[in-house]
């Protein structure tokens, strides 16, 4: 029976090569051939030292191997790494096929968007001091004066630029938030989905109040495809996860809410990058000088792609999914 | 989720990894602690950058005009949106699961099996950041955190992800016993040692931990056993750690020739 002091002699220095060849690349695999095989050799090794030492050794040196082994482990099995292709097929199978398995949420979220949103619009149109009490008078009026004027003469290229950034930073945020808070029972998206109809659906309708309901419309008309689905499926996956939450089939809520991860990862990366082309749009597009006609035109073709899209992007020939 | 079946253990903040070459080893849990530092390093890594960005949109404004102070406006919100939901993700897969934060403080996210985080997994629990920064501050993620064995956040629930410490450790050192036992106070020991392999294993572990002890500690456990083992081997207890030093000099000694 070897004493601790003999077990380390005979395998420090073993312990030592490890040590640096796992301390030379953040994972192995960019380490070349014979140093990966020489880690991966010199890990099972280890292994089997750590087997050894937790019967027979003092809880230091043990937890010296343990440290050890976690950190083999690590770069051994380094992350997986971002490819294109499986983001490619992400975007022309995974989105559009979760959509359509988790269709009832989407129209849940649709119903908690689009009833309030109309609330909004007939509030602002017939009881417009029952809209002022709800936003402020300023900032609705504010938005009034902005769609006064029109976009004949488009706005400068700066001035694109600047609003797009602000309608990433802004849009793309309200949707994340908007499933992030459906962890707490659903209710967080429940929330932000009805407070955004209700906003969006106001604002639409004191404009048009104002009598301007014609430039609000032919500027929201070539996004709103692009980015009123994304907050939708961005709200749908939210309910997704508080639903998973409430109703377990028989699992524990954590092992529920796994169950649906990947579903969820799939609508919110989607979601995610029809809000950048939403930005794109809604930045520079949406505020251009071209004629309205061209603009619901393009309105046209957008929802037309994006319903195409969803219906039957990712569907196997013969087969629905 | 197959959690691993519960079996009586240490309550500690480790988790225990099964590998498929069925390797078991433990990894400690980071605490709230170390990961509210982490976070502030991060916090200011990003700060750091925005304000670079900023400094030179500022400059570019003055120096051109109005055309391209909008320009780098605009480009400032998107790197601040940048800043705010993609710096962790695109982080931890370039870093296996670390950002600068989490790598200054030896953390690392992987997943509660132990296996290597996956691109969605680390999307979904940044992306979840906005629920546990809630009110604010991140109270309702610490808040879920002191509740949990392996202290995550919803962020690391949704995921399927923990963070845990990976610090460097030095190997154990060898064991001395200093002055070198004399032939005149190992002859008064008897060849073979009435003692059992964890009472061995426990003056081991005793003698190597003395070196953090006190004195006056030190003399306190060693008289709580040296007494015991006196009077079972029927010699006299001057010295209670010289004992436990000299009875492991005599089992080493047996055990050597093997």
């Amino acid at each position: 029976m070897k004493s601790q002091d003999e077990i380390v002699a005979a395998r420090n220095a073993d312990w030592r090569e490890l040590e640096n060849l796992i301390s030379r690349a953040e994972a192995l695999h960019h380490l070349d051939g014979p140093s990966i095989s020489r880690a991966a050799a010199l890990y099972r090794a280890l292994s089997g030292d750590l087997v050894l030492c937790r019967a027979r050794c003092t809880p230091d040196l043990v937890a010296y191997l343990d440290n050890l082994a976690g950190r083999a482990h690590s770069a051994l099995y380094g992350a997986e790494p971002f490819r294109i292709p499986a983001f490619w097929s992400l975007l022309t199978r995974d989105f559009p096929r979760a959509l359509r398995k988790n269709a009832s949420f989407f129209a849940l979220s649709s119903a908690l968007f689009l009833i309030p949103c109309a609330i909004g619009i007939v509030l602002a149109l017939f009881v417009p001091d029952a809209a002022s009490q709800i936003l402020p008078r300023s900032m609705l009026d504010g938005m009034a004066d902005m769609y006064s004027k029109g976009f004949d003469e488009g706005r400068g290229e700066g001035a694109d630029s600047a609003m797009a950034g602000f309608y990433v930073n802004n849009n793309v945020g309200i949707a994340f938030r908007c499933f992030a808070t459906g962890i707490f029972y659903g209710l967080g998206s429940v929330v932000y989905l009805i407070y955004n109809g209700l906003n969006i659906g106001m604002v639409t309708g004191w404009v048009t109040a104002a009598g301007f309901g014609g430039n609000i419309g032919t500027f929201m008309c070539g996004h709103g495809p692009f980015e009123l689905t994304a907050i939708l499926i961005a709200g749908a996956a939210g309910l997704r996860m508080g639903h998973s939450l409430v109703v377990t089939h028989g699992r524990t809520r954590l092992g529920s809410l796994r169950e649906s991860a990947p579903d969820i990862v799939r609508l919110v990366v989607g979601a995610a990058v029809m809000l950048l082309i939403a930005a794109g749009i809604e930045g520079f597009w949406s505020p251009s000088a071209a004629p309205p006609p061209v603009k619901w035109a393009v309105a046209a073709l957008f929802s037309l792609l994006v319903t195409a899209y969803f219906l039957f992007a990712g569907r196997e020939r013969g087969r629905a999914r | 989720m197959a959690e691993p079946a519960r079996r009586l253990q240490p309550i500690d903040t480790t988790a225990e990894i099964e590998t498929p070459e069925h390797v078991r080893f433990h990894y400690p849990i980071a605490g709230p602690a170390r990961r509210v530092v982490a976070w502030v390093l991060d916090w200011l890594v990003r700060a750091a950058i925005l304000l670079v960005f900023a400094i030179f949109a500022l400059m570019g404004g003055f120096a051109v005009g109005d055309a391209v102070a909008e320009l780098s406006a605009g480009l400032l919100l998107v790197i601040h949106f940048l800043l705010e939901w993609l710096y962790y993700t695109l982080w931890e897969i370039a870093w296996n699961g670390r950002t600068p934060g989490k790598r200054a403080l030896d953390l690392r996210v992987v997943s509660v099996h132990g296996h290597p985080l996956r691109v969605g997994d680390s999307f979904l629990r940044n992306l979840l950041r906005a629920a546990d920064f809630l009110p604010l501050g991140y109270a309702i993620g610490l808040v879920v955190m002191a509740r949990d064995s392996r202290f995550r956040r919803l962020g690391d629930m949704v995921a399927g992800t923990m963070v845990v410490v990976e610090e460097r450790r030095a190997v154990a050192s060898t064991l001395r016993i200093d002055p070198p036992p004399t032939p005149k106070e190992l002859s008064s020991l008897p060849q073979r040692l009435p003692l059992s392999g964890d009472e061995l294993e426990a003056i081991e572990l005793f003698l190597r931990r003395k070196e953090g002890l006190g004195p006056a500690r030190e003399e306190e456990l060693a008289a709580m056993v040296a007494p015991i083992f006196a009077s079972r081997l029927g010699i006299r207890n001057k010295d209670s750690a010289r004992l436990l030093a000299l009875l492991h000099a005599r089992a080493s000694e047996r055990r050597r020739p093997l």
